[in-house]
Order: structure tokens, then sequence, then C-alpha cells
């Protein structure tokens, strides 16, 4: 569908339901078809000195610890080099090592925990007890059963071993075998590949898409086919290691503009146009805004109209990154493009991954058929990386069906209901509660502060205590002071595991002191589980 | 943990100052110490301040201009590791605010330092010329004599004083030569 210049239109007020594009700076609601509501509560000053405080004794002691290591004091036990080896280079720098040896270790046993069950709504784990420290660690034998899982990207619930998804997986592996063991271009196209790109372009609403086994790679091999030198990329502040590794892979000028502030993109959109290259002041080849879906750091959600806006208005390329937000978002799961009532072809590259609402592995891109055919050609992963495996083909292909509602259920469409109002009500109540959580209302990722690196530690080892498990992340992943706790809803979490939950964060919350959040908001009267209203848009 | 999984900033190092809170709790640092300073029980003020700057200039000496790289991996393969703190800070961008306040925090210490320890002299309107031998009267009270004012001179804490906070203003001030 080829959509008319609107030129005529701009400034005017717009027809019909759908957003038209029009002028950037005003208007900013009206371009949206529901009420976008994103909150980042800034950090209170006294937890931020505290904060501060924490980091310095944790470094005094790191000092004092090195300094007692080194006089063989305490017992060390870092890995060294051998005596031989003494005279040599050394491998790495000691100070390098300082965070990892001084304050990960301490609080080591919150990561990495080992599973022994499918990690769906509630996960197994495997106990493990530590005598010296978090640098080694022992298995007491025991498992610790049913942990409310607060930390797999496990959107809509598909991580299960049981059910239409993992039979016919099954099936196929008797029929195709584990592996490929070639790449596409080679004798690794299976006639399952064909058909879960025709599937993806369909659940998409583009023309054709191209999928490869690792997600990871899927940005990493393929931004350098897209543009080279010459050429520049505009990338989100918080754009995940695999789309930075592509842009530096691909020889581009980068240029990073603050997370999701289009005035920020806009500025460095005109720059760009009205110099051009660095020094020689030549007109770019082509300009890639690069953005993903939701932040999963932050939770925040693109800001997708006026993202379109500015590129037709600057005659940029727009590179969506849904890897969180593909079946998460939007009223039938089709990613953000859905949730804004947007027409997927405005997006160029539409690129996305498996791993989190399908519950298999890999990554695709969508697009137009003649970019998708330059890709099988010229894309690094398709000359030399392996294909996807049949398995997790046949899992997404089920999967997606599922989702479509094509397998003749509606469990796909209650799946994704599931996960809005889960989403809804997790937030609602632990804002309620006091909590300070950032992101979009409805983002099903849910990021809560902690702040100081001593509440990482604990509030991990409490929520293990209490049975459920939660991901904690600090600096130098996070910005210095803002540390949290990044909870992911799931649809397969039913209301009374949320509930549990919630009680448990709160009294951990409690015992803490995590509420730090001044705004008060009245507990609404309403029953928690609402019929979301999805507003289908028509022309 | 993992520097650059989950952003595009390279090197967080270079933002810790700017953060939110940063310089009010590193006046606030330089409170505690001196208040720590205060307890010493044989201290006088001046020399607590004295004191006070000296600690506080070799710290920040320690800190911002010795100690190179950063206490965990970048994915950058190692560009900051031959670079101070300060020669990272901003990515070596010159004159931002945080700058601005670490160079101007020394000198002000110093000025509250030295108006301690050697006072504003005051000169009194004399009505008669008997009174001259009568001195000049500080703004703590007491009067200083000439020979009260040689042996102030003599204690020589605040030419100490002056010289290590002048020594770390000039470091403060340098450029990064070795970035870029």
């Amino acid at each position: 569908v080829v959509r008319p210049r609107r030129r005529d239109l701009e400034g005017r007020q717009p027809c019909g339901g759908r957003w038209r594009g029009r002028a950037l700076t005003s208007h900013h609601d009206s371009q949206y078809n529901r009420p976008f509501l994103e909150s980042f509560e800034e950090t209170p000053m006294l937890v931020a000195v505290l904060t501060y405080m924490g980091y310095g004794i944790l470094t005094i002691f790191g000092y004092l610890r090195d300094f007692l290591r080194h006089w063989k004091i305490e017992r060390c036990h870092i890995a060294r080099e051998k005596e031989e080896q003494r005279d040599f280079v050394p491998l790495y720098q000691d100070f390098e090592n300082f965070y990892t040896r001084n304050l990960y270790m301490r609080i080591r046993d919150n990561w990495n925990r080992p599973i022994c069950s499918v990690p769906g709504a509630k996960v197994d784990l495997m106990e493990r007890t530590s005598r010296d420290y978090n640098w080694t660690f022992e298995y007491t034998g025991r498992v610790v059963l049913d942990v409310i899982n607060l930390g797999s990207y496990n959107y809509l619930g598909f991580a299960e071993n049981t059910g239409p998804c993992a039979d016919s997986a099954a099936e196929i592996t008797m029929k195709y075998g584990v592996g490929v063991a070639s790449t596409r271009q080679e004798i690794g196209n299976l006639d399952r590949h064909e058909e879960l790109e025709k599937l993806v372009a369909k659940f998409l609403g583009v023309e054709s898409a191209m999928v490869f086994g690792m997600g990871f790679a899927t940005n990493s091999m393929n931004i350098p086919a897209l543009t080279g030198k010459g050429c520049l990329i505009l990338s989100d502040e918080l754009n995940h290691a695999s789309l930075v590794l592509g842009a530096r892979l691909s020889g581009s000028t980068i240029r990073v503009f603050k997370h999701n502030n289009m005035q920020s993109l806009e500025k460095l959109l005109r720059d760009a146009i009205v110099h051009g290259q660095p020094r020689t002041h030549r007109p770019w080849k082509k300009i890639l805004i690069v953005v993903e879906g939701i932040y999963s750091m932050e939770g925040s959600i693109v800001r997708l109209p006026e993202v379109i806006d500015l590129k037709k208005r600057y005659r940029a390329y727009l590179y969506l990154d849904e890897a969180h937000s593909i079946g998460a978002l939007g009223s039938r799961g089709r990613g953000v493009v859905d949730y804004f009532g947007l027409d997927p072809c405005d997006v160029d590259v539409l690129m996305g991954t498996f791993t989190k609402s399908f519950g298999a592995a890999g990554g695709y891109i969508a697009g137009k058929w003649e970019l998708i055919e330059y890709l099988r050609s010229h894309s690094h992963s398709a000359v030399y990386a392996t294909s996807m495996s049949p398995p997790v083909v046949e899992q997404i292909i089920t999967s997606m069906k599922c989702i479509m509602g094509e397998d003749g259920t509606t469990i796909g469409c209650d799946r994704v209901r599931k996960l809005a109002e889960n989403t809804v009500y997790f937030r609602r109540r632990l804002r309620e509660m006091g909590f300070i959580i950032y992101g979009n209302e409805d983002s099903p990722v849910v990021p809560m502060m902690l702040y100081m690196p001593a509440k990482i530690g604990a509030f991990g080892r409490e929520m293990l205590k209490r049975n459920i498990g939660v991901v904690v992340v600090g600096f130098p992943a996070t910005p210095i002071i803002e540390s949290r706790a990044r909870f992911c809803i799931s649809a397969a979490h039913t209301k009374e595991m949320l509930d549990r939950a919630l009680s448990v964060i709160s009294e951990v919350g409690d015992l803490l002191q995590l509420k730090y959040s001044r705004r008060r908001i009245q507990p609404s009267l309403s029953l928690p589980c609402d019929d979301i209203v999805f507003e289908d848009i028509d022309d | 943990m993992n520097v650059g999984t989950a952003h595009s900033e390279v090197n967080p190092n270079t933002r810790v100052m700017n953060s939110r809170g940063m310089w009010l709790s590193y006046i606030l640092g330089i409170g505690l110490l001196h208040v720590i300073l205060l307890s010493i029980p044989f201290a006088s003020v001046p020399v607590v301040w004295t004191l006070t700057n000296l600690i506080h200039n070799l710290c920040m000496y320690l800190l911002l201009h010795t100690v190179k790289g950063t206490p965990f991996e970048t994915p950058d393969q190692g560009k900051a590791r031959l670079l101070t703190h300060w020669e990272q800070m901003d990515y070596g961008v010159q004159f931002t605010a945080s700058r601005k306040f670490l160079t101007i925090t020394p000198i002000v210490l110093v000025h509250i330092c030295s108006a301690i320890t050697r006072p504003v002299l005051v000169f009194e309107e004399e009505s008669s010329p008997k009174r001259s031998s009568r001195g000049i009267r500080d703004i703590w009270g007491g009067t200083r004599t000439r020979r009260n004012v040689a042996k102030e001179r003599q204690d020589g804490c605040v030419c100490f004083g002056f010289a290590g906070s002048s020594m770390s203003f000039m470091t403060a001030a340098l450029p990064g030569t070795a970035a870029r």
C-alpha cells in the first residue's frame, strides 16, 4: 500500500482516526491514539548521598582487602599467573578487576543461579551454599521447588515443555534432525525456513522476512550490510550492545541522541543534513535511525509516531529493534507498531527476536521484498552462520500460529490479553505501595529502583528466601546510583502468583526501606482485572 | 554485571561526576573530614582547617590525577587504561560543569583556610597618638602586637596550605594531554 504524500495537510487537523504527519513540537498528544504515560521519578537527594557513601565505604574496604591479600594476611582466591610467568607482561591489569573481585564477588550468589526445570511461571532452582564468601559454590543436593519466576523473558508463557509447541517440535526433530550444519546459502535452507519466513511476514504485515539463528547476530551481522562508510547512524543512548556492535562494525559515523528524546533526535538530523559528512561536507549516503521497541533496562517504549514523523520529514531510514516488544505489546500481539496503530510499511527495517515471546531462539529482519532479497545475499549471517535448527523453527511456527489464532483456538489472543492485564495490575499495585517504578505503563518490563549497592544483594537474597526469583542489576550495567530490580511479567503468571509476589515485595520493601516514592497514588477502587479496551482504529 | 550490554555508554566512569547528588556528597564528604579532624583534642581551629585542606588536596590528587584506568573492564579495548579519572571525565571534553566545580572547590577551600588562619586586618580609628602601641585588633577579639604577628608567621601553616592547594589547582587546570 503506497501512502500518498501528505504535505498539504501539514498543520491542519487530522482527518479520520489514524494520526497523520504534522508539525512535531506541537500536538504531541493527538498523534497518539492512547495516552502515553511514562515516568522516571527522580532520585531523592538523601538516597543519592547515601548511595555514594555506600560505594565509598565499599571502595575503602576493597582497597583494604587488596592490601591484606597482597601481604598474604588474607587468602587470595583470584586467578593468578604461574610463578614462571611472573616476569611476562601481565594478562590483566589489576585495577580493572577491582570491581569484580571486591564488589561483584560479594553478592555473586544473586546471578547465574542454576535451574533444573523449564523456566515458566514457576521454576526449580538448585540450592547452593558458599563457605568462602561466594568465591566457590557447593550444591547442597536439595532443589528449591516452585520459585515464582519474575526474571525470565517469558512474556506470553510459551516457555513450556508440554503442549502443542513442544509436541510439534519433537515431531520435527524426528523428521529433520537436531541441527542443519550448514549456512543458508549452502545446503542449510529448509522448506521449514521458507514457511517460517512467510509466516513472519504475514504476522508483521510486511512483504517479506528473513530469519537468523541468533538474535544478537541478527543485529550485529545485518547492520553492516545495510550501512557503510559515508552513512550516518543515529542511535538511542540506551541501545543494546548488539546494535552498538553492528553500528561499529559497519564503519558508519555514529551519533547518539538522548534516550527517547525527539528534540535531541531532530536536532541531530537537522545538523547532519545541513552540515553533511564531517570533513568534506558532502551529503550523507543514507541516514539510519536505530531505536528499540521496549528498552529492557528502563521499561520505556519508543515514541514511534514521532520517530516516523521525523523520518518522513527528513528522509531518513528507520531500523526498529523489537526484541522485547514483539508479541508483548499491541492488541493482537504484533509489537510496538500494532500498539500505536501505525502502518508497518512506514518502518523500513523491522527487526525482532524469537527468544522472548515465542519461547525459541533466533531473530528476524522484515521489510520490503527488495531489502530482504538483498540481505539474503549480502548478510554476513546468511553467508557464514549456521541457519536455525528445525525444532526451534517449528516452535516458532507453532507459537506464532497460536498467537495469530490460526491453530483454531483463542489461546494466543487470551495470552496477549492476560499479559496486558497482568502488566497494568502489577505496575499499578507496585506504584500504590510506594516503590519507584520506571518506564511506560504498558510495558511488561518493570524496573524497580533499589539505589544502594547493599540493597542489591539484600533484595535478591530476601526474595529467594521467600521463594521468588528476581533479577537485580547494578553499576556498571546501570548508571551509578540507579541500581534496580527488574521484573518481567508473563501471561503465564496467574493472579494468585502476582498477589503473592506483590505481598512479598511489599514485605521485603518494608524490611529494606525501598519505598522511596514521594508521589502518593490513591488505591483504585475498581477491580484489578479490568477489561482493557484496545481501540480499533479504522479509517 | 557487564559494562555496555544494556546501554551504549562505553565508559561509565565518564558520567559519575555528573550524577545526581554527587556534588553535594563531595561537599558533605569534606565537611565530614573536617568534623573528624575537629575532634582531635590538641588541634586548634586554624590547624584543623589547614589539615582539612591538605588531606582534601592529597586525596583528590590521588583519586583524580594518579589512579589510572577503570575498576571494571570496558568494551572499548582499554582506551581508558592509561587515563586518569580527570582525563576520563566527560570523554576529555574540557570546561564542563563538573570540571569547573572540581577546580573551584580547592580554591574556595584555601581561601576559607587562609581567612581563618591569617585573620583579616582591622585598622582602628586612633583618637590619640599615645595609643599607637596598642597594635592591630583582629576580628577574633585579641590584639596582635608586632611580637604576636611574628609568632603567627612562624606558624607557617598557611604557607603549606597555599602551596598544596596551588599545586592541586595547577594539576586540575591542566588539560588532559595524554588523551587524544
